[in-house]
């Protein structure tokens, strides 16, 4: 009965592994790519858009910070509830 | 009741279930429209209209996916504003939410028929589009899992296509026009910046829409949101990449007006594979998105039916298949008559003011659910979402602020839309403040909500003095 337990917990904690590498490695393509696209554009029109680019950094700022707590949240709330609604089973 | 109507949706969805719902149905705006943005603010523009317009969405579907999983219903925005704020609101977003969908599926569906006709030319735009609207309400009657199965794999590689195109385009593959980002950059000056905004959500119209299979996941207090998030951070990459490859392989001044800009970018690679890919690409998303919108479209009518919105016929539940089968069936005709009734490029500026509308009201109910029960039990809020209200009142804002961009070119759609949602919200609040509907929170495992202790207790007292 111990070692089922113990096997479940295992295969728990790895599935939620595979949920939290998945959400980190979208969350880095994220930001590789927006950093790269904002770099791109923003150096080549440097001269049109230099006097607003703040405008850019702040709301890419916003959207990759507020969606990197929201997906900490969501990683926090499956490890929370994972044994008690059987999310792997 | 009849043995169909208490049939019950099937509980079989999984996580990339929820991201083909939401990616599949939105996916379509990378590969045609959001070039707009282009037209009114140049390059310039359109990146500040996809990073305010994400940034929007990115709250947005924390909202959602907080609502969803905690709702768990098929309704969607519709059940979350006929539980926290009211019949009248509830029947606006529901009708929204069916607007939204339904017209984006009649348009989908109609651009599927150019792209069929133009690789076959002897094929008729008026029967292939009248036979994809067939074949996906069909696909959907069978099952919800087949459905969004067929649309994980097409949006899959649709994905795939924007994505190898763009590493092939950055390793250098393909040789690219850096100056044509700084000769598109701002063609209409600082106006154009804040006019570019008004087609920022065509980057992610439709996201919020993943939560709606809520009902039919086998753990939507982890699939909504799991779900939810990844579609989130899937077109957040698939904007910026569009947005660089088109900017970089096409002039500013024909990407504005062009029909299908990523295929457009792929010819002027001149690279046959990417030509291949593209173009596959434009067809399978528009199918995705079709196939997505008869899904989200019919279990909006389904949970606006249940509850005795419209005509409760509809909210049959077919004994086999476990699918909503008559509001399924019902898109059918309404996608028919939006498709030929020869003012498309107005219903789709229609779907565009549904869905902000529905962006002021999906915070909005969060922010009266947070009010209602604040507490954090995992039978009430299993997802707790992160910086909210804050959140919630800074979307609202955002969408308030696109909302009002649309005046400039679009006045008479968003006036009609305003007296349209208007009358909808004073006659469905009439008439279920006579019928006097109460939501049955004991029913969905929950406690009374804040203050209604109270304000029972002052209505038995009113009883009493009566008597």
């Amino acid at each position: 009965m111990e070692m089922n337990n113990q096997a479940m917990e295992s295969k728990y904690h790895r599935k939620l592994n595979g949920d939290t590498g998945l959400i980190i490695g979208m969350l880095l393509l994220l930001v590789g790519v927006e950093g790269f696209v904002l770099y791109k554009v923003l150096a080549e029109t440097w001269e049109i858009a230099g006097d607003f680019f703040y405008l850019y950094v702040i709301f890419v700022g916003l959207m990759v910070v507020i969606e990197a707590i929201g997906c900490l949240s969501v990683r926090q709330s499956i490890k929370n509830h994972m044994f008690e609604f059987k999310y792997y089973d | 009741m009849s043995e169909h109507e208490s049939a019950s949706l099937v509980k079989t969805l999984r996580p990339f279930h929820v991201w083909a719902l939401g990616v599949g149905i939105v996916l379509v705006g990378e590969y045609m429209g959001w070039n707009f943005t282009v037209a009114k603010g140049g390059v310039l523009g359109s990146m500040l209209a996809m990073l305010v317009a994400g940034t929007m969405y990115v709250m947005i579907s924390l909202c959602a996916s907080e609502l969803g999983s905690s709702t768990k219903l098929a309704g969607g925005p519709y059940d979350w504003a006929r539980l926290f704020i009211g019949p009248g609101a509830a029947a606006s977003v529901g009708l929204a939410v069916y607007m939204e969908y339904i017209a984006l599926e009649a348009a989908d569906a109609i651009v599927v028929a150019f792209i069929a006709q133009s690789i076959f030319p002897e094929l008729q735009v008026f029967p292939v589009t009248l036979l994809v609207i067939a074949l996906l309400t069909f696909i959907n009657y069978r099952g919800v899992v087949a459905a969004l199965t067929l649309n994980f794999f097409l949006t899959m590689i649709a994905f795939i296509a924007i994505v190898v195109f763009f590493f092939a385009t950055t390793f250098g593959t393909v040789d690219i026009h850096p100056e044509y980002l700084f000769q598109g950059a701002l063609p209409n000056g600082m106006i154009g910046l804040f006019a570019a905004l008004q087609f920022g959500p065509w980057f992610y119209l439709g996201i919020e829409g993943a939560a709606m299979c809520a009902e039919e996941c086998k753990h939507p207090s982890r699939s909504v949101p799991l779900g939810q998030q990844a579609g989130m951070i899937t077109l957040l990459i698939g904007a910026a990449m569009t947005l660089y490859l088109c900017a970089v392989l096409i002039p500013a001044d024909m990407l504005g007006v062009s029909v299908y800009p990523l295929f457009e970018a792929a010819q002027n690679s001149g690279v046959f594979i990417f030509i291949s890919l593209l173009g596959l690409g434009t067809f399978l998303t528009c199918v995705a998105s079709a196939n997505g919108c008869v899904c989200d479209s019919s279990r909006s009518w389904f949970a606006l039916s249940r509850d005795k919105y419209v005509s409760s016929w509809f909210s049959a539940v077919h004994p086999k298949y476990n699918t909503p089968y008559r509001a399924v069936i019902f898109t059918m005709p309404v996608a028919i008559g939006f498709a030929f009734s020869g003012f498309l490029d107005q219903v789709i500026t229609f779907s565009i003011i549904s869905g902000l509308l529905c962006y002021v009201l999906i915070p909005f109910s969060l922010i009266r659910f947070r009010n209602l029960f604040p507490e954090t039990t995992s039978r009430v809020r299993p997802f707790v979402g992160p910086l909210q209200p804050y959140i919630a009142y800074f979307a609202i804002a955002i969408a308030i602020t696109i909302l009002s961009t649309l005046f400039w070119g679009y006045k008479y759609n968003l006036i009609f839309a305003f007296v349209f949602y208007g009358i909808a919200y004073f006659y469905f609040s009439h008439r279920h403040k006579s019928s006097n509907a109460e939501n049955n929170w004991a029913e969905m495992g929950w406690p009374l909500p804040r203050g209604s202790e109270n304000a029972r207790i002052g209505k038995e007292g009113i009883g009493v003095g009566d008597e």
